[in-house]
C-alpha cells in the first residue's frame, strides 16, 4: 500500500511568511492574510484555501508532490495539511482519477449490479460442467484436482474430476471447460498416469480442439532442470490444437498450495463464464468474482474451516505523531489525514508512513508481541502490531483522531523510540537475580530429583508476574516520568514475585525486604490505580503492588509519611467511619510540614478558597483567624460519627485489632 | 418520576470539600433525581486502608453497599475515588464467591448484614449520560457557561467496566456534557493522568510535577477553568497549584471546580458563587 498526496488546502493561523510559495510557487498563493491554493492545481477550480478540500489535479500531483511535501514540512506553523490517500504501488494517478470523480464510480457499480441480475441466468442454464484432469505421481495434483471440483460450485460450475489414465482424447476435444492439474516426474517427464494421453494429444492425429477453453496448473519442483515441464507441455499442446487459455498457467515449487489456491480462484472464474459454446463472456467475468468472494468466506477447507473475512472498509484516520530530533533537540508532532483499511494494524500504518512519506519517521519495529515496539494511543499503551486501526476507534463521529507518543519514563532517542537503558540500570539497581533455598526434591518417574511447587503458589506466581513484559509495565505507572529515583512498578513487582516464591532464600528475602521497604521502591509509587487500568498490566499486578506496598509498610512499622497516612486513616475510619483529613494533616505532614504549608501557601490556599466556590468568603476570613477550623474550607476536626458505628468498630476488632 | 438513588458523597465532602455535597444535592435536584441518603455507610478506604488491611477495607464496603442493597437501589457518588473503590471491591466479591463468603460471614457476624452484590455503582457523570441523555439534560441547562472548559477525569473513574461507553483513555462523556453546557471542551492528553493524590503527603514532590503537568497541560491548550470529575484529585490541583508551579516553573495558575459544581450553575443554582467564578475565570490565567 502506497500513500499519494491526494489534496491540500490551509488551515487557519497562517502567518503569511511566503515559505510556502517560494517552495511551490505553482502550487500556493500567499495573499495579505493567509494562502491560497491556486485555481488551476485545483479540480474545483477554486481560489481559496482549500477548505473543501478538493483534490489536486493528476499532473500537479506527479509534477509537484515533493514541492508540496516540503512547503508542508518548511510552514513554521503547521498549517498546510496535506491530505493523503491509500493508492496502488504503481497506479498512483490511477486511483487519484477515481478519488475524483465519483459518478464513472457509481455508474461502474450499477453496471456490476445489473451483471449480477443477468448472472443467475447464465449459471443455471445450459451445461455447466468443469472437468478437471489430474496427471499425479504422488497424489498431489489428484488432491487438488478434487478440492478444486468441490470448489467448483461457488463459481456456479459442476466439478467433475477426471484420471487422465486411459481416457480418450477425443472425448475430451469435445468438453467445453478444461482445467488440467498435472505434476512432473523426474527429468521432465509425464507422471505415469498422464502418459497414454499425453502421447495421443501430442500425436499428429490428435483432435481440433478449437471448441475448449482451459486453463492449467503445473506441479514441479525448481531444484529439477526442466521445472514443471509436464504442464508446460500442456498448456503449450492444447493451444496449438486450437483451445482457448482464458486463465495463464501457474507453476509451483513444491511448496505449491498457495499458489495454486491463487490459479484456482482465477482459472474457476474464467472458465464459469465460458458459455455453452466455448465463448468466454467477459462481461460477467466481474460478477462471477463478486459472488464468487460472497462464497469464499464459507468452507474453504476439506476440513470444513471458515476462514472468517478480516478485511474492513476504510476508515478516515487523522494520525498525529510526536517527533523528536535528537540533532536539534526539537521536539512537535507531525500529522497526517489518511484512509486506512480498518483491518491494517497500527504498526503496519506507520511502516507504510515511513516507506511511503516519511523515511525519517523512527519507531520500534518488530513482531506483534514484541514489548519493544510498544508506544502510547491516545493515553493507552498498546503493542501497535496487535492492534487494528479499527478497534481504535471510540464511538466519536468523524475521522478517527489518533496521538501517537513514546513510551513514558524513558528517554527518548528519536521520534516514537526510546532507550530502555533506564530501566536495565534500575533493575541492576535491585539486584533482580534469583537466590534459591535449600529444599526437598521428589524422584520424577524417570528416577531424577526435581524441584517442585503446590500448584496454587505456582498459579498465584505466574498470575502476579503476568505482564506484557517489564518495558512495558514500567510505563504503566503515572508517576515514573516525575520519578528518577523511583525503581518503577516493574523492578518492584519483580522484587515482590520473588519475595513471595517460596524458593527464595531466607537470606535474599531478608535483602529483598529492605529494598522494597527502601524510600525509591513501591513506596515510591504515588497511585496504583493507573497500572490497573491498563490493559498491558491490568488489576492481578496493580494487586499484587499493593500487597508489595502493605509489606513494605509493615516493615516500616508504619512510620514515615507514607506510613501515617495509611496508619492514621484507617485509625480516624474506626473512630467515625468517615476520613478526618485534619487528623491526617497534622499526623502525617506534622508541626514542620504544617509550617511549610503555611509559607508556600497551601494552607492560605485551603482557607481562602482562593479558586473553589464552596463557602462564603466570611467563613474563609474567619478561618484564618482562628485556624484550625471547622469553619471555611478547614477540614472539621471531629468528625460525626456514622450511624451505628458500633457495626464499623465490630468489624474492625473482628479483622484488624491494631487500629 | 425522578430516579432514586442511594447517595454516597464520597470521603471529604463531610469536612474539606462541603461544596461537592452541597452541589451535589441541588444539581440533582435540578436533574430530577432523588438522593436517599446512606447515614451508616463509611467512608470507601480510597484505597488508603487496602494497604494496611485489604480484606477490612472490602468488609466495610460490604457493609455500605448492603445497606444500599436494603434500600433496593444502586449508589450514586460525586467522587471518582469512591466509584471506583467501591466497584473494584464489588467485582472483586462477584468473581470470587468463596472471598464473599468469608466476608459475609465476618459481616453477619459484626453486624447481621448480608451483601448480595446486586447493586450498581454510578458516578454523576455516567447517570447524567445514560440516564438522563444528553438531550434531556441540555434542556435543563439555564446559565450556559461559554468558555474553553479542561474536563479532568483522573484514572479511577476510567476503569473498564466502571464507566459503561465512554473510553477510559480517550473519554468524552464530559466533553459531551460541557458541549451541552454551552461550552467548549478542551482536548488534552493528561485528562485521565493521576495527579498523583495517594501520594500528596509521603512523595509531594513526585504529586507536585504530576498535577503540574495535568494544569499545565490543559492550560497549554487554552483552558480557562478545569472541571474536575473526582474530589480527592480536585482538592490536589486546587490547593498545591502555586507551590506545584514553584517546584516545576510550569504555568499552573487555572481557576477548578468540582464536576457537581459545574453541573448546579448549570442547572441554575448559586447564581452568586457562579457570577464569582466567571469572574475569577476573567480575572485568573493569561
Amino acid at each position: 500500500m502506497v500513500l499519494g498526496i491526494f489534496s491540500v488546502y490551509i488551515e487557519e493561523g497562517c502567518i503569511t511568511c511566503d515559505a510556502c510559495e517560494e517552495a511551490a510557487p505553482e502550487v500556493f498563493e500567499v495573499t495579505e492574510d493567509t494562502c491560497f491554493i491556486k485555481s488551476d492545481v485545483r479540480l474545483d477550480g477554486g481560489f481559496d484555501r482549500n477548505d473543501s478540500k478538493s483534490g489536486l489535479k493528476t499532473e500537479v500531483v506527479q509534477t509537484y508532490s515533493d514541492d508540496i511535501l516540503d512547503a508542508a514540512d518548511g510552514c513554521p506553523v503547521d498549517v498546510i495539511i496535506v491530505v493523503e490517500a491509500k493508492v496502488d504501488e504503481v497506479e498512483v494517478e490511477e486511483v487519484i482519477v477515481e478519488a475524483e470523480v465519483e459518478v464513472p464510480i457509481a455508474a461502474e457499480a450499477t453496471q456490476v449490479s445489473a451483471d449480477i441480475e443477468g448472472l443467475d441466468a447464465f449459471l443455471s442454464a445450459g451445461d455447466r460442467t468443469l472437468n478437471i484432469f489430474f496427471g499425479s505421481q504422488s497424489g498431489n495434483s489428484e488432491q487438488l484436482a478434487s478440492t478444486f471440483a468441490k470448489r467448483a460450485g461457488d463459481y456456479g460450475l459442476e466439478g467433475i474430476v477426471h484420471d487422465m489414465d486411459g481416457f480418450d482424447i477425443k472425448k475430451m476435444a469435445s468438453m467445453r471447460r478444461v482445467a488440467i492439474v498435472c505434476s512432473t516426474w523426474g527429468e521432465g517427464e509425464m507422471p505415469d498416469n498422464a502418459e497414454a494421453l499425453w502421447q495421443a494429444a501430442s500425436s499428429k492425429d490428435a483432435p481440433d480442439m478449437s471448441g475448449m477453453a482451459f486453463s492449467v496448473l503445473s506441479l514441479g519442483d525448481t531444484s529439477y532442470e526442466l521445472f514443471c515441464q509436464s504442464g508446460k507441455d500442456w498448456d503449450g499442446r492444447l493451444e496449438q490444437l486450437g483451445a482457448n487459455r482464458v486463465a495463464p498457467r501457474v507453476d509451483c515449487d513444491v511448496d505449491y498450495e498457495a499458489m495454486a489456491t491463487e490459479w484456482a480462484q482465477e482459472a474457476l472464474t474464467m472458465l464459469s463464464a465460458v458459455d455453452d459454446s466455448g465463448n468466454l463472456q467477459e462481461e460477467l467475468i466481474e460478477a462471477i468474482r463478486e459472488m464468487a468472494d460472497g462464497g469464499a468466506s464459507v468452507a474453504d477447507g476439506e476440513d470444513g474451516f471458515i476462514i472468517p473475512d478480516l478485511t474492513s472498509d476504510e476508515i478516515e484516520v487523522q494520525l498525529s505523531v510526536f517527533r523528536y530530533d535528537p540533532h536539534e533537540k526539537t521536539s512537535g508532532s507531525d500529522t497526517w489525514l489518511c484512509s486506512l483499511p480498518g483491518h491494517l494494524t497500527l504498526l503496519e500504518s506507520l511502516r507504510a508512513i515511513q516507506r511511503t512519506h516519511d523515511g525519517s519517521l523512527c519507531f520500534t519495529d518488530g513482531s506483534p508481541h514484541d514489548p519493544n515496539t510498544a508506544i502510547v494511543v491516545n493515553g493507552r499503551i498498546t503493542l501497535p502490531g496487535l492492534s487494528r486501526i479499527e478497534t481504535l476507534s471510540n464511538g466519536r463521529p468523524g475521522a478517527l483522531n489518533l496521538h501517537l507518543e513514546p513510551l513514558p519514563g524513558y528517554d527518548v532517542i528519536r521520534d516514537l523510540c526510546v532507550d530502555f537503558g533506564v530501566l536495565t540500570k534500575k533493575r541492576e539497581e535491585a539486584s533482580l537475580w534469583h537466590v534459591s533455598r535449600t529444599r526437598e526434591a521428589i524422584r520424577s518417574e524417570q528416577g531424577t530429583l526435581i524441584g517442585s511447587m503446590d500448584p496454587s503458589e505456582a498459579i498465584a506466581l505466574h498470575k502476579m508476574s503476568d505482564s506484557f513484559g517489564a518495558q512495558v509495565l514500567h510505563s504503566c505507572s503515572d508517576s515514573i516520568a516525575y520519578s528518577q529515583s523511583y525503581l518503577g512498578p516493574s523492578v518492584c513487582l519483580d522484587l515482590w514475585v520473588k519475595r513471595t516464591d517460596s524458593r527464595t532464600s531466607t537470606k535474599r528475602a531478608e535483602e529483598i525486604d529492605t529494598l522494597l521497604g527502601g524510600s525509591n521502591a513501591i513506596l515510591a509509587e504515588t497511585d496504583l490505580a493507573p497500572i490497573g487500568r491498563q490493559p498491558l498490566a491490568g488489576k492481578e499486578i496493580q494487586s499484587a503492588l499493593s500487597d508489595a506496598k502493605t509489606r513494605a509498610l509493615e516493615l516500616n512499622g508504619y512510620n514515615g509519611r507514607h506510613g501515617k497516612h495509611v496508619w492514621w486513616y484507617a485509625w480516624t475510619m474506626k473512630s467515625s467511619g468517615r476520613v478526618n483529613d485534619t487528623v491526617l494533616y497534622r499526623q502525617v505532614l506534622g508541626p514542620l510540614g504544617l509550617l511549610s504549608n503555611l509559607t508556600s501557601g497551601v494552607t492560605a490556599r485551603m482557607l481562602t478558597g482562593f479558586t473553589r466556590t464552596g463557602g462564603k468568603m466570611v467563613n474563609d476570613i474567619l478561618a484564618l483567624v482562628a485556624p484550625p477550623a471547622g469553619i471555611g474550607k478547614m477540614p472539621r476536626q471531629f468528625n460525626k460519627r456514622v450511624d451505628d458505628h458500633y457495626e464499623v468498630v465490630s468489624i474492625f476488632n473482628s479483622l484488624d485489632s491494631r487500629f | 418520576m425522578p430516579i432514586r438513588f442511594a447517595y454516597h458523597p464520597g470521603n471529604v465532602a463531610h469536612s474539606s470539600a462541603p461544596e461537592v455535597d452541597e452541589t451535589m444535592r441541588a444539581a440533582c435536584r435540578s436533574l430530577d433525581i432523588e438522593l436517599i441518603d446512606m447515614p451508616g455507610a463509611t467512608s470507601c478506604g480510597a484505597g488508603i486502608l487496602g494497604q494496611a488491611n485489604r480484606r477490612l477495607q472490602i468488609t466495610l464496603n460490604a457493609r455500605t453497599m448492603s445497606i444500599a442493597e436494603d434500600l433496593g437501589m444502586d449508589i450514586i457518588t460525586p467522587c471518582a475515588t469512591t466509584a471506583a473503590t467501591l466497584y473494584e471491591d464489588l467485582m472483586m466479591l462477584k468473581a470470587d464467591s468463596s472471598l464473599m463468603g468469608e466476608v459475609n460471614r465476618t459481616l453477619e457476624k459484626t453486624t447481621g448484614r448480608v451483601l448480595e452484590g446486586s447493586i450498581k455503582i454510578r458516578h454523576l457523570l455516567q447517570v447524567i449520560m445514560e440516564d438522563i441523555g444528553i438531550e434531556n439534560f441540555s434542556k435543563k441547562v439555564k446559565n450556559p457557561i461559554p468558555s474553553p472548559l479542561a474536563p479532568y477525569y483522573g484514572p479511577n473513574l476510567q476503569q473498564i467496566g466502571l464507566i459503561g461507553g465512554d473510553d477510559v483513555f480517550d473519554p468524552w462523556y464530559m466533553e459531551s456534557v460541557i458541549e451541552a453546557g454551552g461550552g467548549d471542551p478542551i482536548r488534552y492528553a493528561s485528562r485521565t493522568t493521576s495527579a498523583g493524590t495517594p501520594g500528596i503527603f509521603s512523595e509531594e514532590q513526585t504529586v507536585l510535577r504530576q498535577s503540574a503537568n495535568i494544569l499545565s497541560d490543559a492550560k497549554t491548550m487554552g483552558a480557562r477553568m478545569m472541571i474536575s470529575a473526582c474530589t480527592l484529585s480536585h482538592g490536589v490541583l486546587d490547593i498545591y497549584q502555586g507551590k506545584a508551579s514553584r517546584s516545576t516553573g510550569l504555568n499552573t495558575n487555572l481557576p477548578i471546580i468540582h464536576f457537581c459544581e459545574y453541573i448546579a450553575f448549570l442547572t441554575g443554582n448559586f447564581p452568586t458563587r457562579l457570577a464569582m467564578l466567571k469572574t475569577r475565570v476573567a480575572v485568573i490565567g493569561d
